[in-house]
């Protein structure tokens, strides 16, 4: 059950969800665009197919034969979707949904930090006062605390509160701003998070497949859930990263 | 043809060996480009794993533990502090406390020569002591007190120089953010350090040492500023003119309304910062007490006179309610699931039981005073975004500390400052250097997490004081903020400043208290003591 789960998973994130983030990049490219941006695009597929090919015995990559399957059915399927619905409206809808689903997933679990001061401050009164010790009280504040800071991450891109280094982005005209935001996001943010998912997924899985919980009796026996989060933060990010690339080829397209 | 690819394997490999050095160049162009920092550390790191292994001078099982280190920030209680933290300052900054605090003192002092400037010092201080983010305290008194002070005639320079150094108080002196990440990082940092030395059983800082250490040399600064100001306003008294008494208001007033906004906040510093010295509470409970205080002050302040279920009555029987519990505390012991219980205790029990019961009704008043104030949803989102931007570059620095510790960084790094001329006074002296030139362009919280892990454990194996050295990159830190041309505090000061006051003048500005920060370090260096007298007297 679990494995099923897992691999529905893991074919929907490969197979649909990662071709689709690219759509932005692939609507900058689709644009008559200068032949350099197709020069740059084609390097680029050449160098991650050399490398691919270099790094296969490193990593010990030994992709089963039906899995790969899967995976080209439903990366057929997406393209074929992209390509009837049309890419700019299909980026559209994508860049609005998954706005919609940061946001409102990040101004929800803010709310824990209350929750969280709320329920520390009792903890002190009954331990200080009363002598009174509830684990599963203190464990409540690690896992709202790992949820704040791990689910509200996708959120804060989009406010742009992620610190820069803006010695020159500040004073940089909005098309330069947009291409750094392009730029990063596909070179630095997005790789960054499929590594993060890449090496999460083995440790979330063990964690579901064992229950693991608590080296406490009395603590709360969910360690699984907040470990998920460590990849649902890296979907998040990616999500807030697909529509602030979503803003930036918009402003890129603009004429002037 | 078989010399050329010769020569091709041969570049590559000499290029292989020096990955972790170009790794840090590449990061500092990165960097500059504007990305934020968090990925621009990870996208580099990522970026030269993938070189490594290409050129198998890395390890792919460098990269396994990632998500661990992730895990390792959500399950780690001492870094909980920082959201409370983060919690008690937004708290007091929204609900405006920090205004009044402001214009009360300027009441207060402004008959002084330089008063204003005094009164800036010593506001940033308890801001400081309240919530140590650089940029708010920045903003708030750039916006309030810049333009009264030129308004009184005060040289531009001058004013803007107060206002930025006091700004940026909040990273040295206690509870700060920083400070708290800087603790985590330097007892990982000692205990390397140690156990590469062979020592099994190694001696442990902790975040309360680290805010013991800095409180003396924090304070140390405060005097320092308040020194200079008097010498500006006495020599000079053009740059800093007295307010004449008269035009304040009969001092009977002043210090009335000051007895009226001062304690609150004062009493909350002291109860935080207290406890977390007398080592009785753990920075992450003290930090939650400072939040539900933060919270009461709040909801006293906005609530409008008359409303008696959710006023001002409210919280103050919430507020004498948690005294009240405090004092019952220290007199009787009120511990349940003991074997003998007095009478006398089980009636002390009972009426905690009650006090206990009666905080939840000043808090409950106090968040619904926020939202008639629509500062409460404000101020939780701000919270959220500050903890989710501090603890994301933690993420992105823990990326490129593996990553550079896979292809031998830390080796690099060792080798380095061994090779230093001047032994331990050179080590220092380098990386201090280092880390002032990176606060130019980088925040404290990233210098901390990505530099201290890799100069760190050589520096402590060389016998320095940890409670020492962290005092003194701070200070460090503190100081290249104010640094012209690209000090952070200064920045937002210009941000906020009206355009009649100079860039050039906020350079200026800045200046003597660049000098005054360099005394601070050097007399630091001279008597370590400052630093490390205080947590030898609390923890030993």
């Amino acid at each position: 059950m679990l494995d099923l789960a897992g691999d529905i998973l893991n074919w929907a994130a490969a197979g649909v969800f990662f071709p689709l983030l690219f759509l932005p990049l692939g609507l900058l490219i689709s644009d008559k665009r200068p032949s350099l941006f197709w020069a740059a695009f084609t390097a680029l597929i050449v160098c991650a197919g050399l490398l691919f090919v270099r790094l296969t015995p490193v990593l010990a990559l030994t992709p089963s034969p039906a899995k790969m399957m899967w995976f080209a059915g439903l990366f057929a399927g997406t393209v074929t979707a992209t390509a009837v619905i049309g890419l700019k409206k299909t980026s559209w809808y994508l860049s609005g949904a998954f706005e919609v689903i940061a946001k409102s997933i990040g101004r929800g679990v803010m709310w824990l930090l209350l929750a969280m001061a709320v329920i520390q401050f009792g903890v002190v009164i009954l331990r200080y006062v009363f002598g009174l010790n509830y684990i599963f009280m203190q464990e409540s504040i690690t896992y709202m605390h790992g949820a704040v800071f791990l689910l509200a991450g996708g959120y804060a891109l989009l406010t742009d509160d992620h610190v820069r280094v803006d010695i020159f982005y500040r004073e940089a005209t909005p098309k330069r701003k947009a291409l750094v935001d392009l730029l990063g996001t596909y070179l630095l943010l997005t790789p960054v998070c499929l590594l993060l998912i890449w090496t999460a997924s083995p440790y979330v899985a063990r964690s579901w497949a064992v229950g693991e919980g608590s080296n406490e009796s009395s603590g709360i026996q969910a360690l699984f859930i907040i470990k998920s989060f460590i990849p649902a933060f890296a979907v998040l990010m990616m999500m807030a990263g697909f529509v602030i690339a979503a803003r930036a080829v918009a402003t890129l397209k603009e004429r002037g | 043809m078989e010399f050329e690819i010769g020569n091709v394997a041969f570049c590559a490999c000499a290029i292989a060996g020096w990955l972790d050095i170009l790794m840090v160049l590449v990061l500092c162009v990165v960097l500059v480009m504007g990305y934020p920092v968090a990925f621009s550390l990870a996208g580099t790191a990522l970026l030269f794993a993938v070189l490594g292994l290409t050129f198998g001078v890395f390890d792919i099982s460098y990269l396994i533990p990632f998500p661990q280190r992730v895990f390792g920030a959500v399950s780690n209680t001492t870094l909980i502090a920082v959201p409370m933290f983060i919690l008690m300052g937004v708290i007091l900054e929204k609900s405006k406390i920090a205004e009044e605090l402001l214009d009360e003192m300027a009441k207060l002092f402004g008959s002084l020569p330089g008063g204003l400037g005094l009164s800036v010092t010593i506001v940033g201080m308890l801001l400081a002591a309240s919530t140590g983010i650089v940029g708010a305290t920045v903003v708030t008194m750039g916006l309030l007190s810049l333009p009264t002070m030129l308004r009184r005639g005060y040289d531009p320079a001058f004013a803007s120089g107060s206002i930025a150094a006091a700004g940026t108080l909040g990273q040295i002196i206690p509870p700060s953010i920083v400070l708290i990440l800087l603790g985590d990082v330097i007892s990982n940092a000692y205990q390397r350090a140690q156990l590469q030395q062979g020592i099994m059983s190694p001696d442990t800082v902790s975040v309360g040492h680290l805010f013991a250490g800095a409180l003396l040399p924090g304070l140390m600064l405060v005097g320092f500023y308040i020194c200079w100001q008097l010498f500006v306003a006495l020599t000079s008294p053009k740059k800093a003119p007295a307010i004449p008494a008269a035009e304040l208001g009969s001092r009977k007033e002043v210090w009335a309304a000051a007895m009226k906004t001062l304690p609150p906040p004062l009493i909350l510093i002291i109860a935080v910062l207290g406890s977390i010295l007398a080592g009785v509470a753990t920075p992450t409970e003290a930090a939650s007490v400072g939040a539900i205080g933060a919270l009461l002050i709040a909801g006293m302040r906005l609530a409008p006179k008359g409303s008696l279920l959710a006023g001002r009555f409210a919280v103050l029987v919430s507020a004498i309610a948690i005294i009240g519990l405090l004092i019952l505390t220290s007199a009787l012991d009120l511990r349940l699931g003991r074997d003998s219980i007095s009478v006398m205790e089980t009636a002390g029990i009972a009426i905690a039981f009650l006090l206990f019961a009666l905080t939840p009704w000043g808090v409950v008043a106090s968040l619904f005073q926020l939202h008639r104030e629509k500062a409460m949803a404000p101020i939780f989102d701000q919270t959220a975004r500050v903890t989710t931007m501090v603890f994301t570059i933690l993420i992105g620095a823990a990326l490129f500390s593996l990553v550079f510790r896979g292809l031998g960084g830390d080796d690099t790094v060792h080798r380095a400052l061994a090779a230093t001329p001047g032994g331990v006074v050179g080590a220092v002296l380098t990386v201090m250097i280092v880390m002032f030139i990176l606060g130019f362009f980088l925040d404290f919280i990233e210098i901390t997490l990505v530099v201290v892990p890799l100069v760190g454990p050589p520096l402590l194996a060389m016998g320095l004081d940890p409670v020492w050295l962290g005092v003194m990159m701070a200070i460090n830190l503190q100081t290249s903020f104010l640094t012209p041309p690209f000090g952070f505090a200064l920045f937002y000061l210009r941000g906020v400043a009206s355009p009649e006051v100079k860039t050039a003048d906020i350079y200026r500005g800045a200046i003597p208290y660049i000098g005054v920060q360099l005394l601070a370090l050097g007399v630091l260096a001279l008597w370590p003591q400052i630093a490390t007298w205080l947590p030898g007297v609390l923890y030993d």
